[in-house]
């Protein structure tokens, strides 16, 4: 009895203490968000000010409002999710169920790409975007978040296209469904939540990325991350104007994540159905 | 091929299966060494054998779910050994059901209907016609997930009916179900293939379920048929001593004796099998455990266990060092330990010749 609380209280402890380190950076900086430049300044930093929302008035209305950018982010995000799992899909229910030549060598090539350390693309990716006038162009970034959103979104699908049973899809294709609609109406369906899974991961890559971005980007094209890197300067850094552009930045992607846990957690409870009794 | 079943009033018109030379690799091993099988229409046959003898492989390939190597597979003597599996009008009820866990019990039965664009009104009718069929019409509107394994079963079973194929292909359908809804859905099954009259084959490991449920029965050891024929007569007359060595529960004693001047000598005894023994030579001596009987005189044998099974008794024999199993339901007043002599009436001993384990006429 007493060995199990000792281990309620120590796992409860553990919580505590990984939750406040996770949490501890988000907090401070909704907290800084809130100050005014003076306040976040004050030493020892105080928990007690006078909030303010002229943050959030100045990077939202401002003549540094980062509203335009945040546009380019959901542009650049949004479409990048969308090609990544318009192909990654078929890409993986091939890579899991089909047989053909190369199949494996194909597997690990997906894997290979994700070892390639980004900063050493930089410079070729920059070359080969200036050759075809790529630079600073909404298609031109996102063909570059492909290249590395692809093989990872691929890499993703196929263990949860490999969960679903053999049986099931066979059982699709006697019923006259064919591989096309086997796939819609019966597979898909089974890997929902791996979809949701793949779009939250790619979407937030896309979305908090920050060197391609800075280098393949320019005036046209300057995601969020980008310009809230402008409140960092020689002269100051605009601590609380960062913190609420920070803060702006999060919110749809924590929506996002809202939405998506529900279809998450469905994903996992629907599972497959095999013989011998209930679920 | 015979065409009596195409001629008998009331039998199916279509549902003929043959299968010509069908040979399957996995890479160097072959798992069918060339199968050879004809279904007549209507026919509920059975493949037989244990696990990993092929008959599971063979059924897939009747369905196109499996590449085949070499051979053809002919559905109403057409080839459709390239067709894909929708395109061949089968219809097949999993081991794991593979139930659309996604769907109603509903959507499920209606799908194979759906894909071939049927109009609204044929489809309800059908699945509630179906679902009516197996018992399970009050349930259409659960998932499989909130189904009992033996709904789940049905289910399985009504997604397969409601479109009427000319062939349905069944693997191991009862096997996860508890031994008691076992027999009832045996029995079931059987009622429901009489009525619709479509061509079956069925897949088990389990000998008295095809013994008691199929009209014949394809006896499956290591990628072969070793056997094909009615239930009966392959338990009264096994092809081989491997057949006759699987079929029975517990099956027949194979004995190893001889043949000299026309005299089975088993153990150093002389026994009459009431028929001629055929040439001299090495030969091995069938008899099912239900013939033997404990008697004065017969072979010599010590008593090694009694098994009571309640209503019925087993004992085991040691014959010259080899277990030999005797059943009987009366009470044994024997033993363990006890020296016995066995005996056994002239025309329940098979004898299969001793190098090829053939049968040897009679």
């Amino acid at each position: 009895m007493s060995t199990r609380r000792l281990r309620t209280v120590l796992l409860v402890g553990m919580a505590a203490v990984l939750l406040a380190v996770w949490a501890f950076p988000v907090l401070w900086a909704l907290l800084t968000s809130f100050k005014s430049e003076r306040d976040v300044l004050a030493y020892p930093p105080g928990l007690i000010f006078e909030p303010t929302l002229r943050n959030y008035r100045d990077v939202m209305f401002g003549p540094s409002s980062l509203l335009p950018n945040l546009w380019s982010s959901t542009v650049v995000a949004g479409a990048s999710t969308l090609l990544t799992l318009l192909f990654a899909v078929p890409a993986a229910y091939a890579l899991a169920r089909l047989q053909f030549p190369g199949r494996r060598a194909s597997g690990f090539y997906v894997l290979a790409t994700q070892m390639l350390p980004p900063v050493g693309l930089i410079i070729p990716y920059y070359l080969v975007l200036q050759k075809v006038g790529g630079l600073d162009t909404y298609a031109g970034l996102v063909v570059i978040y492909l290249t590395f959103s692809l093989p990872f979104a691929i890499w993703l699908m196929v263990s949860y296209f490999e969960d679903v049973p053999q049986e099931m899809e066979e059982a699709a294709l006697l019923d006259r469904a064919g591989r096309m609609r086997a796939l819609w109406y019966v597979i898909l369906p089974q890997v929902r939540g791996g979809i949701a899974v793949t779009t939250i991961f790619v979407f937030l890559n896309a979305w908090n990325e920050f060197l391609f971005a800075v280098v393949l980007g320019g005036n046209r094209v300057r995601p969020v991350t980008v310009a809230m890197f402008n409140f960092i300067s020689v002269e100051q850094t605009l601590w609380a104007k960062l913190a609420a552009g920070a803060m702006l930045a999060m919110a749809p992607v924590i929506v996002l994540g809202l939405l998506a846990q529900r279809h998450i957690v469905k994903g996992l409870t629907v599972g497959a159905v095999k013989g011998g009794g209930r679920r | 091929m015979t065409t009596t079943a195409d001629n008998a009033p009331g039998a199916a018109r279509h549902g003929r299966v043959g299968m010509r030379g069908i040979v399957k690799r996995h890479g160097s091993l072959t798992v069918l060494h060339g199968i050879d099988l004809d279904i007549e229409p209507g026919e509920f046959f059975a493949l037989l054998g244990p696990s990993g003898s092929g008959k599971t492989t063979t059924l897939r390939i009747l369905a196109g779910l499996e590449p085949l190597n070499e051979g053809r597979v002919m559905l109403d003597g057409q080839d459709v050994t390239q067709r894909e599996p929708g395109e061949r009008d089968v219809a097949m009820v999993f081991q794991s059901y593979a139930l659309y866990p996604h769907m109603t019990v509903y959507d499920n039965i209606a799908f194979p209907l759906r894909m071939v664009a049927t109009p609204k009104s044929d489809v309800d009718r059908a699945v509630r016609d179906a679902a009516a069929l197996v018992h399970i019409d009050r349930l259409l509107d659960r998932r499989p997930g909130q189904l009992s394994g033996g709904q789940q079963q049905r289910c399985a079973l009504a997604r397969a009916i409601v479109r009427k194929p000319r062939l349905f292909l069944l693997d191991e359908p009862l096997s996860n179900l508890d031994a008691k809804l076992r027999l009832e859905t045996r029995v079931e099954l059987r009622k429901l293939q009489r009525t619709l009259g479509v061509t079956t084959v069925y897949v088990t490991h389990d000998q008295e379920e095809a013994m008691t449920i199929a009209d014949r029965v394809a006896v499956f050891m290591e990628g072969r048929i070793a056997q094909v024929g009615r239930p009966l007569d392959i338990f009264a007359r096994p092809a081989s001593t491997v057949v006759a060595g699987f079929l029975g529960s517990p099956p027949m004693n194979l004995l190893p004796a001889v043949v000299r001047d026309g005299v089975v000598r088993v153990s150093g005894v002389d026994v009459s099998i009431g028929r001629p023994a055929g040439a001299d030579g090495p030969v091995t001596l069938g008899v099912r455990p239900s013939a033997l009987r404990i008697a004065d005189a017969g072979i010599p044998a010590r008593v090694y266990l009694v098994e009571d099974l309640g209503d019925s008794t087993i004992v085991d024999l040691d014959v010259a060092g080899q277990i030999v199993k005797l059943r009987t339901d009366q009470r044994v007043g024997v033993r363990e330990g006890d020296s016995v002599h066995v005996a056994f009436a002239g025309d329940a001993a098979h004898l299969f010749d001793g190098a090829t384990g053939l049968r040897r006429s009679g």
